[in-house]
């Protein structure tokens, strides 16, 4: 800064008081101005600058900043700036030229470095012009940054400009005229949807940068002893809800009994009252104790396969199971016509808590749980927590289904419903979860993607099969298990085809990394190009970015650094992935 | 057993001498009687119903059914046979037809398969297919006889000999229905419409391609019009098709059917205008089947039964000494009972009266014969509603009003008397002879069916009739009225620059006189009876008993509002739990919410969930959140609480997690809307 000042002509000394207060104030805190530094904010304020250059040149006093300009200009030249000769000349090219501000900043760098004594009117008009657009801007920081970059650039000392207003703005409160006009608090009493346009008024969002800082949230440790300790107030009130509820279960037998389904909804957990419900249900009915399936639709996970296997365990004859298919759909279709057949004097009763979970909402679920619903001899009863499950259920499956719906609000907690560690993470993305919901989120992700992409990612999901199938012989356990899903499902046909259809040259390579996971990333990209997915890496990057972006696949150097790309799922969601995408 | 996945319940305590239950008081101790009474007097209308809804499209099945013989013996081997069912707008809502085709595939042997597919059977053609081979090798679908034993009940996607097959290729059918020398596979579609229609197109085509090898047969459920299926499909699958369309009963009718079923049967009670005209009016807004329509009316007869204790009344076999007292001093609370009451009083019957009150025996008996007079007059009135519908038919001129919209309007009440009567005895005086007599027979056969009806009538019948005989043997013209306005001319005259109307009746004869003054008897013969039939349900005695007119149950039971539940149980805990801390009464009435320390967490969560934007800060909110409950606790403690109650939230679909923003949540409902 010294050797600044002096190169600096006298002018440059009166005013540079107010600059070193201004750099002061900058090396308080380094950290906080390199940070506003940064902002890219040139594009913007030239923008903004360009209307107000008219104004600022036929009418110096419309503007506020060029009235603080005759405040602090030399006495001399006030009409000059004031009123400014016809310049149009310079004035449409000030207008006209992008890098008008680069410009005058070099102007008026030229200016107060040479020193030049001789100020004649045009000087002095093009002078009053740049300072001009240089305080239009609106960000001093940018100015500041540009006329930094032009003095390295020239590697000339800064002198302290004369009377740049940047100094004059810094001290003033800015207050962006939007800012005045928004009132501090919502207005009251809105109806709904005004308030729904209210808060969702484009760019009227301002919401605060703090973050939260991760002590703060409990591990599942912590949260499990604080909730163990913590006393509900409204304990007496809830248990009062549970026996107000309590007191229609025979209301709700009669209604099963006449081959209707109940529905459950409200806020709280129905385990519990669910729970009595079916206590009461068997202790009426003694010692001929209806057959009772409880489905716990909120657990992770709840397949179909698993749901109809148990049901038939409960209402086929043992010597009869082995014989019954394993196909979902095959299966479901031998249970209903068993029910026909046999018709069992008692009814078989579901129970489906959380019937709109995330495993549980599974269309296929669902049809299959509304087939069984239609069956005159099982009656479902469900629990929905979400506010918007009816939506599950389009007409001819609601139907099926022959809801009658009650409000059951228990206000009691999840517990069983939610891991609340879990849960918490996961929205507010701290590590944790993926944020996609796995398969089904995948497949909805390929959907909007193009068909090169899905080409892609194909390739990427066979061949990881593929070497996971080469290397298997290393693992017994796995492959023992694989081949039981396989007889499992019969359905991965075209994905074993797909799989031997590999071409030989490949196989050595895959063998090589035995107990590596996933796929090359060079043999990736070949097998790309052979398959005309993309013809460059630059067009496989791309392709690959939706996938990371996504979490759908994911980069991990080997033990040697070579790049391995992975698709992170289990074999047989890769299986059924890889069917669909053929 | 809350973190299986599935399991069968056990109950905790197997000693069922532990009762968890109490054992029920006051008026719910008749429920077992009301339960059998239920049992007996449901049945007959679900019987007349059933057998109504069957009969409904049997003519259509019928037309099917002979559509699907005759496709047996294809005679352009090259196009596919389709019969195109046009179900109009619920079609997609009840798979009717084809369900009815499938219950005839049950009886009977054939060598015939029939696939039902629908639009989510798969949503590109390997799937389609795959599911259509399944559906049809697979031994349930099959036509009940010998190849169960040597399937195993295991679906045979592979071959025992040649080439693996994929689960798609149609080779795979073929080869089945060669082995099993199948004659037909009927592959039905439920939902047209909601196939894409490259795939439908492409389906199509690819069974005109192996129809040398399989015999196959379409149904296709259509809801829309044959024009639209046509443009929808391309050239080549139209080519292949050969298709005839067969027409269903539309919704409305059916509805008309089963109220006409349910009327005619008997039933022992009765529902009132207001709860019907709701669940005709939801039958009629949305796209509803039947079956909702049905299940309606059995609900509202269950809540009678189950929730009205005097219903035990209805029942007339019970003995008096098998009701409980508590019955029989219900009885005497109702509002019928008191104006009865008040009548006798009126009438010096206080002796009368006294009995009532005093012996539950007599008021029984009062209650039986009450309650079958009731039944007895409400039955007239459908017969009324009949015969105002039979007039309708016959008149010219008048709409043919539903049956079901009158008997909302009867049972309100507000029938008799209102312009649609007034309007259909005008229209009777001024009909011509030709027509009087086909309303004449109408009304004669209508008499003959229902013997007692409308003997009040029958001279002036008879009078008409036999004027109408002697006429048309002298004369061909008809009979005129002499309030027909075309009988009479409307003249003008100017007298002293005045325009003068004058009507005057053209000349008629004193047959045609005759016949007027016939004609009006006749109508006023009729407003009487309307008068004497056409009662005001709530003008019975003991019309709570046997007339259920609540809609309460049916709306929150049929129609719930799930989101309003929930959002109001988290923004007024109060109006549940109904606790003295949360009350927003204490503080000055207040009815709106007011955040306070002692509701639940998840409560005060939602409410500043509810003040902000759609992107909420997590830091922001944790602070709000510790500055409502956090008095007094610990960090850790309050925060326990904010994480179940942020958990809760996303749990019930109101955030979700946001890449916009580090630590930001989106917020995704809006009350209210």
């Amino acid at each position: 800064m010294p050797k600044r000042k002096l190169g600096a002509g006298s002018q440059v000394a009166e005013s540079s008081t107010p600059k070193k207060s201004r750099v002061n104030g900058n090396q308080d805190s380094p950290a906080a101005t390199s940070a506003v530094l940064d902002t890219p904010s040139k594009q913007r304020s030239i923008l903004k600058g360009t209307p107000k250059k008219f104004g600022g040149i036929f009418n110096g006093e419309e503007t506020p900043r060029s009235q603080r300009k005759v405040l602090f200009t030399t006495p001399s030249k006030p009409d000059e700036i004031e009123a400014p000769p016809e310049s149009t000349s310079t004035l449409t090219t000030a207008r006209n030229d992008r890098s008008a501000r680069r410009k005058s900043a070099r102007l008026l760098l030229e200016k107060t470095t040479f020193d030049d004594a001789s100020e004649d009117d045009e000087l002095a008009a093009d002078d009053a012009i740049a300072r001009e657009i240089l305080n239009s801007t609106d960000s001093e920081e940018a100015e500041e940054d540009d006329f930094d970059a032009l003095a390295t650039i020239n590697n000339i000392p800064i002198p302290d400009a004369p009377d740049t207003p940047s100094k004059r703005g810094r001290g003033r409160p800015r207050i962006h005229p939007k800012e005045r006009k928004r009132s501090p608090t919502p207005p009251q009493d809105l109806p709904p949807h005004e308030l729904y346009f209210h808060q969702n008024k484009p760019g009227a969002q301002k919401i605060s940068s703090n973050t939260l800082p991760s002590h703060l949230l409990l591990t599942h440790e912590d949260y499990l002893v604080q909730i163990g300790a913590w006393q509900d107030s409204h304990q007496v009130e809830r248990d009062w809800l549970q026996r107000l509820h309590a007191r229609a279960f025979e209301q709700w037998v009669f209604e099963l009994d006449q081959g209707f389904n109940i529905c459950l909804y409200g806020y709280g957990s129905k385990r519990e009252l669910v729970d009595n419900f079916l206590e009461q249900l068997c202790a009426e009915s003694g010692k001929d104790r209806p057959k009772i399936i409880v489905v716990n639709g909120y657990t992770p996970s709840l397949t179909l396969p698993i749901i109809l296997r148990t049901i038939a365990s409960a209402i086929v004859p043992k010597n009869a199971l082995s014989a019954l298919p394993n196909q979902p759909e095959a299966l479901l279709a031998a249970l209903l016509s068993h029910l026909t057949s046999s018709t069992p004097a008692k009814k078989t009763h579901l129970v489906v808590h959380s019937i709109d979970a995330p495993r549980a909402r599974l269309s296929q679920v669902q049809s299959a749980l509304s087939r069984l619903a239609s069956h005159p001899s099982v009656s479902i009863l469900a629990t929905a927590d979400t506010l918007t499950f009816p939506l599950l259920w389009d007409s001819s499956t609601r139907q099926q289904f022959r809801w009658l719906f009650h409000d059951a609000t228990t206000f009691a907690p999840f517990t069983a419903e939610i891991d609340v560690v879990e849960e918490v993470n996961g929205l507010l993305g701290r590590g944790g979860r993926r944020g996609m919901g796995g398969k089904d989120g995948v497949r909805y992700v390929l959907k909007s993607l193009t068909e090169n992409a899905r080409g892609l990612f194909r390739i990427l999901v066979s061949e990881q099969l593929a070497a996971a199938d080469s290397s298997s012989p290393a693992h017994d356990e796995e492959a023992l298990s694989s081949e039981d899903e396989e007889m499992f499902e019969e359905v991965e046909t075209p994905s074993k085809r797909a799989r031997k259809a590999k071409p030989k040259p490949k196989r050595p390579k895959v063998r090589r990394t035995e107990v590596q996971e996933g796929v090359e990333y060079r043999t990736a990209y070949h097998k790309a190009v052979e398959d005309f997915v993309c013809s460059n890496e630059i067009a496989f990057r791309t392709l690959l970015k939706e996938f990371h972006d996504h979490q759908m696949v994911e980069s991990r150097k080997d033990a040697l650094g070579t790049e391995r790309l992975v698709v992170p799922f289990r074999r047989e969601e890769l299986e059924t992935l890889l069917e669909e995408l053929v | 057993m809350e973190y299986e996945k599935v399991y069968m319940f056990q109950p905790a305590n197997d000693r069922p001498a532990k009762r968890r239950r109490i054992e029920p008081q006051g008026l719910q101790t008749s429920w077992k009687q009301r339960r059998l009474a239920f049992d007996r007097d449901w049945s007959i209308p679900q019987r007349a119903i059933d057998a109504r809804l069957h009969s409904i499209n049997a003519s259509t099945v019928d037309k099917v059914w002979t559509y699907l013989n005759l496709a047996l013996k294809p005679d352009q081997p090259s196009t596919i046979r389709t019969g195109i069912i046009l179900t109009g707008a619920d079609g997609a809502t009840e798979a009717g037809i084809s369900k009815k085709i499938a219950e005839k595939f049950r009886v009977g042997k054939h060598r015939r398969i029939l696939v039902p597919l629908s639009s989510s059977s798969g949503s590109n053609i390997k799937v389609l297919l795959k599911t259509l081979i399944q559906k049809a090798i697979s031994p349930k679908f099959e036509s009940s006889d010998n190849d169960l034993d040597d399937d195993d009940g295991e679906l045979r996607t592979t071959r025992t000999k040649g080439h693996k097959l994929l689960n798609y290729d149609l080779q795979l059918l073929y080869d089945h229905v060669r082995e099993h020398k199948k004659e037909q596979v009927i592959v039905a579609l439920e939902d047209t419409e909601a196939f894409d229609s490259d795939l439908l197109s492409e389906f199509i085509e690819l069974l005109g391609c192996w129809q040398d090898r399989i015999p196959f047969t379409c149904l296709l459920n259509v809801a829309t019009s044959i024009e639209s299926l046509q443009q929808r499909l391309s050239k080549a699958a139209i080519r292949v098709l050969d298709g005839k369309v067969f027409d269903v009963a539309p919704s409305s009718d059916e509805v008309e059917q089963v109220c006409e079923a349910l009327f005619n049967s008997g039933t022992p009670l009765w529902i009132g205008s207001s709860l019907m005209s709701t669940a005709l009016e939801r039958q009629h807004d949305y796209i509803q089947s039947i079956d909702s329509f049905v299940k309606a009316v059995k609900y509202a007869c269950m809540s009678a039964f189950y929730a009205n204790a005097l219903s035990v009344h209805l029942n007339i076999s019970i003995e008096h000494e098998v009701i409980a007292a508590d019955h029989f001093e219900a009885l005497r609370q109702l509002d019928s009972f008191r104006t009865y009451s008040r009548r006798l009083l009126d009438n010096n019957e206080v002796k009368l009266l006294t009995t009532y009150l005093e012996s539950d025996e007599a008021l029984r008996a009062l209650v039986s014969g009450r309650i079958a007079e009731g039944r007895q007059k409400l039955g007239v009135m459908i017969h009324v509603l009949k015969v105002i519908r039979l007039l309708q038919q016959k008149l010219p001129n008048t709409q043919v009003t539903p049956l079901s919209s009158l008997y909302v309007q009867a049972l309100s009440g507000k029938l008799n008397g209102s312009p649609l009567l007034r309007s259909l005895l005008l229209t009777i005086r001024k009909v011509p002879s030709n027509i009087a007599a086909s309303v004449l027979r109408a009304l004669q056969l209508y008499h003959l069916d229902n013997r007692d009806l409308l003997v009040d009538m029958q001279p002036v019948l008879f009078r008409l009739d036999s004027l109408i005989d002697a006429q048309r043997e002298t004369s061909t013209k008809p009979l005129r009225s002499e309030d027909d306005i075309h009988n009479s001319t409307l003249r003008t005259t100017v007298v002293a620059q005045k325009v003068e109307l004058s009507k005057q009746k053209s000349a008629l004869s004193e047959q045609d006189r005759k016949y007027t003054e016939l004609l009006v008897s006749l109508s006023d013969c009729l407003g009487e009876f309307f008068e004497e039939t056409l009662v005001d349900p709530a003008d019975l005695v003991f019309h709570e008993i046997f007339v259920y007119d609540l809609k309460s149950p049916y709306r929150e039971v049929f129609t719930p509002r799930p989101r309003h539940a929930c959002e109001r149980a988290l923004a007024t805990p109060h109006d549940y739990l109904d606790c003295d801390c949360c009350s927003s009464q204490q503080d000055g009435g207040n009815a709106e919410a007011t955040l306070a320390a002692t509701q639940p967490a998840t409560a005060v969560l939602y409410q500043l969930y509810l003040e902000s934007g759609s992107l909420i800060n997590a830091s922001d909110l944790w602070h709000a959140f510790q500055a409502v409950l956090g008095d007094g606790k610990e960090d850790a403690e309050t925060m326990a609480l904010f994480q179940r109650a942020l958990a809760e939230m996303r749990y019930l679909g109101m955030m979700k997690s946001t890449r916009k923003r580090m630590d930001h949540v989106a917020k995704v409902m809006w009350h209210g809307l």
